[in-house]
């Protein structure tokens, strides 16, 4: 149920001010994004317009604290689709990074972050990797790029992911997705999925 | 002889070097030069979720040491594609640049940012690749996978069809091998929910593999170490939730146009692929 009681109106002008979020307003809630959504067709408690519809009503806690709001793979099959031109993926990322400022980040990404302030990269440059580049006939790579970190503190951005008020990890039990549809071992032909949904139409 | 910058990103250099090697030595054969980015980092990508503007940022300084080579990107990744592509349209704007600027960094050049795919269709041309290749693979039939950020958003790419692409259809068929017609071929491999939720990711991985073995496929092609991810290095974890058997080869394309040039498996790193393509090697004629 949705209690409009406890609605932040500037929620969505919250959003509309982020990197990407400049769309919001113009969705009309067709739902063509959420009919071409690859993780909606395999786990139906993600559905990129009732996240846009939440945001515009202005059901903050709800969506910021969904831990379903990060199912998104950004894949962009939505922003192709949308009859508004709606980047829709760019704006469930800016819903995304306006999570993070509220304190609620994914323990995954905390992980990375530490990664690129220490090293510029996701993974370590062993001397054993080097070695195998070499034998291999692969150029040498940096180990570290220190001006990453540069970029991390010039934006802040550890200070807001580390902030004190962080809420728990939305990587919560409810994300132990027993629910998904199992029925795709099977030949799927005859299952509408999000390219046939689109060919028909 | 065409020259290009190089950009590996995080996963090719140490987790796919086979891709890197076989993109290297295709290009070789194919007059094309790489110029090494040296001082390049992470895409910026693994960022956009928590911060888009530092994601940016990230790959924009990538931009600028290409820049100031004055070379055009090569990009082996689907994801480092998009969010340098991103990056390269922010530059245009105002406030952007001012805090590209503030950091230090400059864009002396305007440089267009392609992935090794792309620049093979639009620069160099299937049929100067068909003019390379010695031991056409036609006993082979392949799924291509394309992965999202290769056409998509189209809005940042201008190129191929988003909705029915088949650049990379026709590349397969440049090396002899037949890329087949199946169902859901756009479909994302999961590896951006990996780490939020394994049993998606593997769930969505699992329908492409599906189809792919359905359709009787030697092999799933990919041009992205994130979907190899998901469809070689976590077969086996879908094998055993679906309680099946793939032993699906995924293969990158430059193994695949390599092969049909002739080189042996050592110049396209075949030890590398974790499911062997034994198999398929056989199919070919060449050792497995
Ligand atoms: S496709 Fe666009 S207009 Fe339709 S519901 Fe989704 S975001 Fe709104
Ligand atoms: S970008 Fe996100 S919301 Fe859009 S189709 Fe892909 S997974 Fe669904």
């Amino acid at each position: 149920m949705i209690n409009l009681k406890n609605a932040d109106p500037d929620f969505k002008w919250e959003i509309i001010k982020k990197e990407g979020g400049e769309g919001l307003l113009k969705c009309f809630g067709c739902s063509d994004c959420a009919a071409s959504c690859p993780v909606r067709y395999f786990d139906d408690r993600y559905n990129p317009r009732k996240i846009i519809r939440l945001t515009l009503l202005g059901i903050k806690d709800q969506v910021l604290s969904s831990p379903f709001l990060w199912l998104c793979a950004h894949c962009h099959a939505c922003t192709e689709r949308c009859p508004q031109g709606i980047i829709v993926a760019e704006v469930i990322n800016a819903i995304k990074n306006y999570a993070v400022e509220q304190g609620y980040c994914p323990e995954g990404y905390k992980v990375q972050l530490d990664l690129l302030r220490k090293m510029g990269r996701l993974y370590e440059v062993e001397d054993f990797d080097l070695k195998k580049r070499q034998k291999l006939g692969l150029p040498p790579i940096d180990k570290t790029i220190p001006e990453v970190k540069k970029i991390l503190e010039y934006t802040n951005i550890a200070t807001r992911v580390h902030s004190k008020n962080a809420h728990v990890n939305p990587k919560s039990e409810a994300l132990n997705s027993k629910q998904i549809k199992i029925t795709k071992t099977q030949n799927s032909k005859q299952e509408s999925s999000p390219d046939q949904k689109m060919e028909k139409k | 002889m065409k020259k290009y910058a190089l950009f590996l990103g995080c996963t090719v250099p140490i987790r796919a070097q086979h891709y890197e090697l076989s993109a290297r030595n295709t290009a070789k054969e194919l007059d094309i030069e790489f110029a090494e980015m040296s001082g390049a980092s992470c895409c910026g990508f693994p960022m956009k979720a928590v911060d888009a503007g530092t994601a940016l940022l990230i790959a924009a300084r990538n931009i600028s040491i290409a820049s100031k080579m004055n070379l055009n990107i090569i990009t082996l990744c689907n994801s480092c594609t998009a969010m340098l592509s991103d990056a390269q349209l922010e530059l245009k704007k105002n406030s952007f640049y001012k805090k590209f600027k503030e950091l230090g960094f400059s864009y002396p050049h305007e440089i267009a940012v392609k992935h090794f795919v792309r620049m093979l269709y639009e620069d160099i041309g299937i049929e100067k690749i068909k003019a390379s290749v010695k031991k056409p693979l036609t006993s082979l039939k392949v799924a291509a996978h394309y992965g999202c950020h290769y056409m998509r958003p189209s809005y940042l790419y201008g190129f191929d069809n988003p909705e029915i692409p088949h650049t990379f259809d026709e590349l397969i068929n440049a090396t002899g091998a037949q890329s087949i017609d199946y169902h859901d071929k756009k479909m994302c491999c999961g590896g951006s929910v990996l780490g939020i939720d394994e049993n998606l990711a593997i769930t969505m991985a699992n329908h492409k593999l599906n189809i792919a073995k359905d359709s009787q496929a030697d092999a799933l092609v990919s041009i992205c170490p994130f979907c190899t991810v998901m469809y070689e290095d976590n077969q086996r974890k879908a094998e055993a939730k679906f309680e099946t058997q793939y032993g699906l080869p995924v293969l990158y394309y430059p193994q695949l146009m390599g092969l049909s040039f002739g080189f042996d498996n050592n110049a396209v790193g075949i030890r590398f692929n974790r499911v062997r393509p034994n198999a398929l090697l056989e199919k070919i004629g060449g050792q497995s």
